[in-house]
């Protein structure tokens, strides 16, 4: 099975370092270690690179023996720039990155909550938790909230397709959950359940008006669930 | 798409045993690419690259020349602002070339160190350093003038210890935007982005209503006027005071190194920002001087424009343009002071001032020496209060800069080393970028005496520190 790659962002310079748990969380992935470093507009970031670099690589260095010990596959960027995001999504597009890691502390991995919002995008999610999480002891909870213009047997077609192609993949059925909920709030939903559960893997949404007011669902999510996410990146659209 | 960067390998080490920094690997769209995978993100958009152009240069030509270019040519003077106008198009347009084949900091500092070697680079670069620095100490002094009227207009006569305000004011706008820049956090460049947009809004109202005015829509005798009241030659050497209006363009290259799209969005940026200036500058003096003629303007002096405001629209005409003027005097300031700090970046990356000079400080992330480096001596020039010599060695050393810019592409464009591919080709070489460095060398030779010799003297100290300082650094690209 192909590894999924997956981006991990870290602020190397300002004393971020690896959370404890994430290297065990992606001994089965391809980690994009990005060291990133943002600079204020007064400062060119050639002007940071020549002070930081050295001392920047050598962090980036240690982190990726750690995750290679772990069992991961490791490629690392450094890159100094005035804008956080535009630099994560131009490195996921660059290294065509199934997913970022909203990187957080994991003591221990003993079960994931995966949020399906819908057939699309859902390949993507399975190659994500197939990838990583085949054959390692772990319960896996497929969630779905189920909205106003689905049927019962709409989310059933979802999550049991699914959960079967994962069993395909070496993912323990035994260990495989479904749950839905309705007429709650998807983002309050997903967050509050988090909370019993040790890592989170869900999709990005595509940018809408209430995204751009309120932000995305994933980051929504990630500001209140204390632990690690995973953020499945849509597919890549053609113009870009 | 990845260029090829400039075939150099930067050699020698200056006095302090400092050598240059190596050159990038690639450059691409987003990103400026160095070995082992570093990457330098570009962030600026053709947006940013305006708003730096055009907030550089709007602030000095519609704010503070109008009656100083009046009182030297008369009407004429609407024909200075052309010729700076088309001086400075000539510019940009070689400018832009070189921009596209070496998107890197440091704008004409680094093509010509490249493409002359290190004796014009450092004369050049240090020139640019201080060019700006003296620009940002006219441009104080212009806000402190703004600030005075804004509290003459609700009544308040400022008194502020021996000096004339407006230069005690200028101290301290100059000492706050400097910290500022040291210990400020927040967006700036959007910041610059909302008050270039506002400041054109503003102007555009304003002018719109004068433009009319003028053509007897509302019924009003217009003062008519003989064009060359003042005769002849003052129109060129008011073109050469003016200058100062263009150099925004410039700076645009200066953080060439973070443009997105560098081989599109450097030369729209750099002649849009031209082009939108020369028709506001050559607007603005139409409609001052057919408000009140150009004898009564010129004595109204840097902040004539207030005068104009106020005839055309009451007391809100005039504290539109008190406003406007103390937002684009503001960023004219804050964008030549950011822009005197990368280019000392540039220089001290090539070991032509100490490494120490671009360090940045830990608790902000700013480069804290260079700005100091420039903030002090700005706060020395504005302290001299004088409006029309500080404008024209600005200008002088960007005229300079400027010549040697046009010399380097003819140099380029006739021995076409491999690397030198720009996404850009301007038209009409070699006869254009000629013209270009002739008339900008011409411009300087109609500027007062005293501003050519303190031109001058810079020069030979550059010239002599990097003799002394770095001889022994090769810079020059294998051309």
């Amino acid at each position: 099975m192909t590894r999924p790659s997956v981006l991990v962002p870290i602020r190397v310079l300002e004393g971020e370092s690896l959370p404890e748990g994430v290297p065990e969380l992606l001994a089965n992935a391809h980690v994009v270690l990005l060291g990133y470093h943002v600079v204020p507009g007064q400062t060119a970031p050639g002007q940071a690179r020549m002070q930081f670099e050295e001392k920047a690589l050598t962090r980036l260095e240690e982190f990726e023996t750690v995750f290679s010990e772990a069992g991961a596959t490791v490629d690392h960027r450094l890159v100094f720039t005035h804008d956080a995001q535009q630099t994560i999504d131009r490195q996921i597009r660059e290294n065509d990155c199934l997913a970022a890691l909203v990187p957080r502390a994991v003591t221990e991995l003993e079960d994931i909550l995966v949020a399906v919002r819908g057939t699309v995008g859902v390949d993507r999610l399975a190659r994500v938790v197939a990838g990583l999480f085949a054959d390692r002891e772990m319960d896996v909870t497929l969630y779905h909230v189920t909205s106003e213009d689905e049927t019962d047997a709409d989310v059933d077609v979802l999550l049991d397709g699914l959960a079967d192609r994962l069993a395909d993949e070496n993912v323990d059925p035994d260990r495989i959950e479904t749950r839905t909920d309705r007429d709650v709030k998807p983002v309050d939903a997903i967050a509050d359940l988090a909370e019993s559960y040790d890592c989170v893997v869900m999709g990005e949404s595509d940018p809408t008006l209430s995204t751009f007011v309120f932000g995305m669902p994933a980051d929504q999510v990630a500001d209140r669930f204390l632990g690690p996410v995973l953020v499945v990146q849509r597919e890549p659209t053609d113009d870009e | 798409m990845a260029e090829q960067p400039v075939d150099v390998e930067p050699g020698g080490e200056n006095v302090a045993g400092e050598t240059p920094a190596p050159e990038p690997e690639a450059v691409t769209d987003d990103t400026t690419v160095h070995d082992e995978d570093v990457e330098l993100e570009r962030t600026i958009g053709l947006t940013g690259g305006l708003a730096i152009g055009i907030g550089t240069m709007i602030g000095a030509g519609i704010f503070v020349f109008p009656g100083l270019a009046a009182d030297n040519a008369g009407l004429a003077a609407t024909l200075s602002f052309a010729i700076g106008g088309l001086v400075a198009l000539l510019v940009a347009l070689p400018t832009s070339e070189l921009a596209t084949a070496m998107p890197r900091s440091g704008g004409g500092y680094y093509f010509i160190s490249r493409s002359l070697g290190t004796a014009g680079g450092a004369i050049v670069g240090l020139g640019l350093w201080l060019g700006l620095v003296f620009a940002a100490a006219f441009y104080l002094v212009g806000l402190g003038h703004y600030v005075v009227a804004v509290s003459a207009e609700i009544g308040i006569t400022l008194s502020l210890g021996p000096a004339p305000p407006h230069v005690v004011l200028g101290l301290l706008f100059g000492a706050a935007l400097t910290a500022l820049s040291v210990a400020g956090t927040e967006r700036t460049a959007a910041l610059q982005n909302v008050i270039v947009v506002v400041l054109l809004v503003i102007l555009t109202g304003v002018l719109s209503y004068g433009v009319l005015d003028a053509l007897g829509v509302f019924g009003r005798q217009t003062v008519p006027d003989t064009f060359f009241s003042k005769g002849y030659s003052p129109v060129l050497s008011t073109a050469a005071l003016v200058f100062t209006s263009y150099l925004g363009f410039a700076q645009v290259a200066t953080v060439a190194g973070e443009i997105k799209r560098p081989s599109r969005n450097l030369p729209l940026a750099m002649v849009g920002s031209v082009i939108v200036v020369t028709v506001f500058y050559a607007v603005t003096i139409l409609v001052a001087t057919s408000t009140f003629g150009a004898d009564r303007l010129g004595t109204f002096g840097e902040t004539a424009m207030v005068n104009v405001g106020r005839n055309l629209l009451g007391l809100p005409g005039a504290v539109l343009i008190l406003v406007a003027g103390l937002l684009a005097t503001f960023s004219s300031a804050n964008a030549s002071i950011l822009s005197a700090s990368r280019s000392i970046y540039a220089l001290s990356r090539d070991a032509l001032l100490p490494r120490k000079a671009s360090e940045i400080n830990l608790k902000y992330g700013t480069p804290h020496v260079a700005l100091a480096m420039a903030g002090g001596p700005i706060l020395v020039l504005v302290a001299t209060d004088s409006v029309e010599i500080l404008a024209e060695v600005a200008s002088f050393l960007h005229l300079v800069m400027y010549a040697l810019i046009c010399v380097a592409l003819l140099v380029l464009r006739r021995r076409n080393p491999a690397w030198y591919d720009p996404d850009f080709r301007m038209p009409g070489a070699p006869a254009l970028p000629a013209i270009g460095a002739v008339a900008s060398v011409a411009l300087i030779a109609f500027m007062n005496l005293a501003s050519i010799v303190i031109g001058v003297v810079i020069m030979v100290l550059s010239y002599g520190w990097y003799r002394y300082y770095a001889d022994d650094v090769r810079l020059k690209g294998d051309i």
